[in-house]
């Protein structure tokens, strides 16, 4: 054998062995593996009935074909109560481009005529479109949207000139997510979630345990690198990752009708690259941790918080405090999140992803050298 | 480095802090031979090991295990060595084989190699029944000689072992020096520490550690010899008080004791034997005397050591 061949062949053999004890491990404690494949489906279920959220400051593009007085105070009405934030004005029939690229999340599209409609004595229609793969904004938006056009056309009714019945009609129309689900918009959510949280967990003890156990010393005292280790201890939980990912989504089509529009290859993609940093991020902190009770705590607080509450979930990113939306843009969830609803609910492909996809790429490389370099191989 | 040694240090020390754990420290250790590295809880052993291993960079000195310079060449030294740390390190959760293929896989062993080699390992540490046993299932000092086995896996051409037979039973302990002296006839270096005196009785040579410090190092036989001089003899017999006072005013007697019926001796070993005590004794009436030479332990040695120890330490404290 080449030197080079019996150099990978140690490699191999030195990562195959650690991983091959992981995976003994995971197997001799069914209660774990249990754990992380039942909450998934059991959080999906909790979730699927849907909570509904405050939503403030939603970005409308307006779409105005009549250009006149009538159709400019319409689109004031929208946006004088700081409900709806304008954005550039856009062609009606660009409206995907804009939900695709997040530049608005509802369109208002006065059609040209509305101004002599109203004149005429009614009635006058507008309609808005929304971006529903957000439920929870996509249902915000509804409500207001109705409140807002029936005062506007109580006003009209009250001004002198115009005749006594209402007169103006928003007829809404939602893409992506027609009904609004919350199911439909929270498994993606879900499923980022849930990895992240086992995924940050599973290695952040793992490794935590080697050092308690006094294992660790001895994994030292032999020739396997700190890489090896890392790649060993990685890959079972990589695999775990994407079963929990399979599963949240299987429940989610099956159960929850959520659409694979999407392929499925990059669906698994997103997932790879997302676990890598999230375990990464369970490396680190057993790494600097080096007993299991601290980085348990760190773990849930470091995986948990962010991506219930910074990953767009659950609240919207549009509707964070800019300091919140600033934090967000390196909470890894967030792209995850982001990459599986435009995957799944949109069909969107790697033209329109990649950037979600690199930023993960970004942070798991950044994280698992960091976690390496601060993994020190002598003692004290 | 000389090639007949496998260990050499040279006024190796480490410091945590302020606290000097180990304070220049020189030895060699000869290949093939069982060293033994003794000293109370606290002394530096296990510190010494872990420099010697490459896993503790020394705060001064060098050393080099193996050929390989265990500053400048840490990798070189963990291919060529074995180790059982002391506070171990099995995986109490997988069974017996999978611990044996687990640290064969860390030394780059695979395949039917490692499968061989497992086998064999099995076969010498007596394990191979217990094979599919759960780890943490049995008694300690079965799981001793399983920490032992993985650790000389890859044929490694030294093992350290730190404090291999702690909370072990004797009869355990026994079999277990069975197999380090079994691995050093191989022709396996052993550095092992210990607390057992009993069991430093089996090394070839023998360092003994006080805070830090190697304050002696030789065979059993020559630190007895150098360390506790005098030869304790226990006399039986009736009408000894007279005898008792003789001996007492004659050269190269240190003691003579009432204890119990009889006396207790200490002599120089190089003026008196048994049978010139026995002389003296019956000379002054002394009626059934029956001696018995008692010989020197290195529980003696240690304590002398100590003993030593503390008055330097004690001299040092007084002088500005
Ligand atoms: N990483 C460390 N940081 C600070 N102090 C240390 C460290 N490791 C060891 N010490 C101290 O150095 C001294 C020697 O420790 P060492 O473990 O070498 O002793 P030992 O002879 O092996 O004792 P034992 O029989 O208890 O195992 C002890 O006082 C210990 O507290
Ligand atoms: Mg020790």
């Amino acid at each position: 054998m080449t030197l080079a061949g019996s150099r990978a062949g140690r490699f191999l053999a030195r990562v195959g062995a650690i991983a091959w004890k992981e995976i003994l491990h995971i197997r001799r404690d069914p209660r774990t593996l249990l754990l992380a494949l039942a909450m998934p489906v059991v959080m999906l279920l909790l979730f699927g009935y849907g909570v509904s959220f405050d939503v403030d400051r939603i970005r409308l593009a307006v779409s105005d074909q009549d250009r006149t007085e009538a159709s400019r105070r319409l689109a004031q009405a929208f946006t004088e109560n700081h409900e709806f934030d304008p954005v550039g004005g856009d062609d009606a029939d660009d409206a995907d481009t804009i939900f695709r690229r997040h530049r608005a999340q509802a369109i208002l599209v006065i059609p040209r005529g509305y101004e002599k409609d109203l004149a005429r004595g009614g009635p006058a229609r507008a309609q808005l479109l929304l971006d529903a793969a957000d439920a929870v904004t996509a249902g915000q938006v509804l409500n207001k949207a109705d409140a807002i056009a029936l005062s506007e056309s109580r006003r009209m009714a009250s001004a002198p000139g115009i005749s006594a019945a209402p007169s103006l009609q928003v007829k809404v129309s939602s893409r992506y997510n027609p009904e609004a689900r919350s199911a439909v918009f929270i498994v993606p959510g879900l499923a980022a979630y849930l990895m992240a949280i086992s995924a940050v967990l599973l290695t952040a003890l793992t490794v935590a345990g080697e050092w308690e156990r006094g294992s660790m010393e001895q994994l030292f005292a032999s020739p396997v690198s700190r890489l090896e280790i890392v790649l060993g201890k990685l890959f079972p939980y990589l695999v775990v990752g994407l079963i929990q990912l399979l599963l949240v989504l299987g429940v989610g089509t099956n159960v929850f009708d959520v659409p694979i529009l999407g392929s499925p290859l990059l669906v698994i993609l997103a997932g790879v690259l997302f676990l890598a940093g999230m375990l990464g991020q369970g490396l680190l902190i057993s790494v600097l941790a080096k007993n299991q009770l601290v980085a348990t705590q760190a773990g849930s607080l470091s995986s948990l918080l962010p991506s219930l509450l910074l990953s767009g979930m659950l609240v919207p990113i549009d509707n964070m405090p800019a300091v919140l939306r600033l934090i967000s843009r390196i909470v890894p969830a967030r792209y995850m999140v982001d990459a599986l609803r435009q995957i799944l609910l949109k069909g969107n492909g790697f033209a329109q992803v990649w950037p979600d996809l690199l930023a993960m790429l970004v942070f798991a490389v950044a994280i698992v050298a960091l976690a390496t370099a601060r993994f020190k191989r002598r003692i004290a | 480095m000389n090639p007949a040694h496998s260990i050499e240090a040279e006024r190796l020390s480490r410091r945590f802090g302020s606290f000097l754990a180990v304070d220049d420290v020189s030895f060699h250790v000869e290949k093939g031979e069982i060293f033994g590295y003794l000293g109370a809880n606290g002394a530096g052993k296990s510190t010494t090991i872990r420099m010697l291993i490459g896993l503790l960079t020394p705060s001064s000195g060098r050393a080099s295990v193996a050929g390989h310079d265990v500053a400048s060449d840490p990798e070189g030294v963990k291919a060529a060595i074995g180790y059982m740390s002391q506070k171990f390190s099995l995986y109490l959760d997988l069974p017996v084989e999978e611990n044996l293929r687990f640290f064969g896989g860390a030394y780059g062993l695979w395949g039917k190699d490692l499968q061989r080699r497992a086998d064999e390992v099995l076969e010498l540490t007596g394990l191979a029944e217990h094979r599919k046993a759960i780890t943490g299932a049995l008694p300690g000092g079965i799981r001793q000689r399983l920490a032992l086995g993985s650790a000389v896996l890859h044929r490694p051409s030294i093992v350290f072992l730190d404090e291999p037979t702690a909370g072990v039973d004797p009869e355990a302990r026994r079999s277990f020096w069975r197999l380090i002296r079994d691995l050093s006839r191989g022709g396996t270096t052993v550095f092992v520490t210990t607390h057992y005196l009993d069991e430093a009785e089996y090394c070839r040579r023998i360092g003994l550690m006080v805070d830090g410090r190697l304050v002696a190092l030789d065979t059993p036989a020559e630190l007895k010899r150098t360390w506790v001089p005098d030869r304790v003899l226990l006399v039986r017999g009736r009408n000894l008080t007279a005898g008792a006072a003789a001996l007492r005013a004659r050269p190269g007697v240190r003691a003579a004791e009432p204890f119990g019926a009889g006396l207790h001796l200490r002599v120089d070993p190089a003026a008196w034997d048994g049978a010139a005590v026995r002389t003296v004794l019956e000379a002054s009436g002394g009626e059934g005397v029956s001696v018995e030479v008692a010989e020197p332990t290195l529980e003696d040695v240690f304590l002398a050591v100590v003993g030593r120890g503390a008055e330097a330490q004690a001299a040092q404290e007084v002088a500005p």
